[in-house]
């Protein structure tokens, strides 16, 4: 177990570290003068333009530079924006948790309602209800999310009117920023009518979760039907049968773990798919998040804050990766039969 | 009566060419206190009888019997409630690759635990009951040859080495204390003292316990040490059947001669470095099955007349099928 943990520790590491080397490259390949791209301080004077240099060690040759970047990286100085000089990490921790409860709530929803349909379509095999799950799932698969959340719009805020466009939260509403994440910080604001705030941060979400979940989870439920079909055609379950055990004890005891303990780095996967997919809903339903940012300032070519999103987004992305494979080797024996990488 | 009796089983493989008959009328029975060896060359459908036994088969397969009684009841035609709780306390079945057939995500010892009936505990509280059962099966685990039961129970599946999880498969399948033990291949893979190991006990307990034993294997040594009874299948038919000594001395349909002649230690005979004899060919497959009786093609007394099915007969104890046994003269 300690060697499983020290080798994806030391991935983690490693990838982290290209990370870092990329997004300090970029620096340089980005046009413009690197030293802007790297600090985000476009400096008129001479004196500052000398300071920044010493700071960054841009004269020391790239590896002295490149050091110097990472200590400036890991003590939380990412330079500022062009656009708007807020410093990019401070931003960062703003935007990103916006776009993480998103992903969250999507993930979450696309699990309840992507593995009990799997699971009911995996036991029907062949039969109707397994048809009418795969042929919705689908229709679900094929509908690109942006086309969807525009259509959802057109339904639900425009023609009926019933829930909010855009946002995470009225603006008549002032909710102080704590954690990131608009109903935590909701429960803990110090603010009347919590019930009422609540209620509209809720109708809020309502919208850009279903279009981003309706694609993971029709996603969820092929991966669990199929891995559900395979292991109740093993032979374990029908010796767990001949061992005289009803459908529903062989189903339980047997069956689920085994279905779902494989599909579990897969279904991981699928959070990284999300985020992506959350950062184009982000845009179309304005919400506040990274992907939105991001965009913005890929189209004022903000190249530190394109720099340091990148960077942000693509650590999630392999923390998030590695966590969950961590945590599958601890729940699931099988896979301690696997030390080292399978082809 | 005898305590299993399945007559005409049938079953019925859905494959693209349409249905198949991967069993074609197979007659089975088993006295209690009897040792019964099912043989068959691999592909011949043992264990596909196994499972249709204890109702381990696919959905989608339709299995079809005259008679499949269980002390007088009929299996297929019980509530799915009756025929589990039949198969729960009075069958219990080995299956074929015990080491897939073990849930690979279940510590072995709560497979084990799975298979003790409440009934076989006698204390109240649930903690006194968990010791109960831990006991019984390391008490199990021992009668099988496996010395180090906690390291056993403590693993999975995947961690435990193939004769191990074999024996593991047969404690598991006696913990219950069956009627019937049906053990499709129960030695396969194991170095030949813990065969013998197992066979003894298999044989123990059918004197001490009054267990009757299906006992499938291709293995003739081991059954003609142990089985009373016979029955041989050939590509999902009954070929013949009948006692241990009879069939050994004068076998009447050609494939029980042909598969007795290719056991070289059966052949007293044979003069050193002859020919082993073998019939032609190999077993056909699902796809291409021959009509009438299956050996046909095979068969060195083959005739016309063997494109019809023949009917069983029957001399005494003894029944076979075919048209040209080989008691008859010289066709």
């Amino acid at each position: 177990m300690f060697v499983y943990l020290g080798r994806r520790l030391n991935l983690l590491f490693i990838t982290l570290l290209i990370l870092c080397i990329a997004s300090y490259t970029l620096a340089f390949l980005f046009p413009g003068d690197p030293l802007t791209n790297l600090s985000g301080n476009p400096t008129t004077s001479d004196d500052q333009t000398q300071q920044l240099r010493m700071m960054y060690a841009l004269d020391n040759g790239y590896i002295a530079g490149f050091w110097q970047y990472l200590k400036l990286t890991l003590s939380g100085e990412w330079g500022q924006s062009l656009t708007s000089q807020n410093p990019i990490f401070s931003d960062i921790c703003q935007f990103l948790p916006a776009s993480l409860e998103l992903s969250l709530y999507a993930m979450a929803v696309s699990l309840l309602i992507g593995i009990p349909l799997g699971i009911v379509a995996g036991l029907n095999h062949r039969r109707y209800t397994d048809m009418g799950i795969l042929s919705v799932s689908l229709i679900g698969f094929s509908m690109p999310v942006f086309w969807l959340a525009l259509l959802l719009i057109l339904v639900f805020a425009l023609q009926w009117g019933g829930l909010p466009m855009s946002g995470r939260v009225s603006l008549i509403y002032d909710i102080p920023h704590q954690t990131g994440f608009m109903l935590v910080d909701i429960l803990r604001a110090d603010i009347a009518n919590k019930q009422q705030v609540l209620m509209d941060a809720l109708h809020h979400l309502f919208l850009p979760t279903l279009a981003l979940s309706i694609v993971t989870s029709s996603l969820v439920i092929r991966l669990t039907r199929r891995s559900v079909i395979n292991v109740m055609g093993s032979d374990y379950i029908k010796a767990a049968y001949a061992k005289g055990l009803s459908r529903t004890q062989v189903f339980w005891h047997h069956g689920m773990k085994n279905a779902l303990l494989p599909i579990m780095p897969q279904l991981a996967m699928q959070f990284t798919v999300l985020l992506t997919n959350a950062m184009i809903v982000e845009v179309i339903f304005s919400w506040p998040g990274i992907g939105e940012w991001m965009i913005q300032a890929i189209y004022q070519r903000d190249f530190p804050a394109i720099r340091g999103g990148m960077l942000a987004v693509s650590a999630l992305v392999v923390i998030v990766t590695i966590s969950v494979d961590l945590l599958i080797r601890m729940i699931y024996p099988l896979s301690k039969k696997q030390l080292h990488a399978q082809v | 009566m005898p305590l299993l009796d399945i007559k005409n089983l049938t079953l019925e493989i859905d494959t693209p060419l349409g249905w198949v008959k991967a069993l074609d009328k197979i007659n089975l029975s088993i006295d209690s206190r009897e040792v019964r060896a099912l043989v068959g060359e691999s592909g011949s459908g043992k264990s596909l009888v196994v499972k249709s036994i204890v109702g381990a088969l696919s959905d989608r397969w339709k299995v079809t019997a005259d008679r499949m009684n269980w002390k007088g009841q009929d299996l297929l035609s019980m509530s799915d409630s009756q025929r589990r709780s039949i198969t729960r306390s009075e069958i219990s079945v080995v299956l074929q690759n015990p080491a897939t057939s073990l849930d690979p995500s279940a510590t072995l010892r709560e497979q084990i635990e799975e298979s003790i009936a409440d009934s076989q505990l006698s204390k109240g509280w649930f903690w006194q009951r968990r010791q109960q059962r831990r006991e019984i099966s390391a008490q199990q685990l021992h009668k099988v040859g496996i010395r180090d039961h906690d390291l056993c129970l403590g693993s999975y599946p995947h961690e435990v080495a193939e004769d191990i999880s074999q024996k593991f498969a047969l404690a598991m399948a006696l913990v219950s204390n069956p009627k019937l033990l049906i053990a499709d291949n129960p030695t396969m893979g194991m170095e030949p003292t813990t065969k013998v190991q197992v066979l003894r006990l298999l044989a123990k307990l059918n004197k001490t316990r009054e267990l009757s034993i299906l006992f499938v294997s291709h293995d003739l040594l081991a059954i003609s040490a142990m089985a009373d009874t016979m029955t041989v299948l050939y590509c999902g038919q009954t070929v013949e059947s009948g006692k241990m000594g009879q069939l050994k001395r004068r076998p009447l349909h050609p494939y029980t001669k042909a598969l007795l002649d290719s056991a070289p230690s059966f052949r007293r005979d044979l003069p050193p470095k002859a020919a082993l004899s073998s019939l032609d060919g190999t077993i056909p497959t699902l796809q291409h099955l021959p009509i009438g009786c299956r050996l046909g093609p095979r068969c060195p007394r083959a005739q016309k007349e063997c494109v019809k099915m023949p009917d069983v007969r029957r001399i005494h104890d003894h029944h076979y099928a075919c048209h040209f046994p080989l008691h008859r003269d010289k066709i």
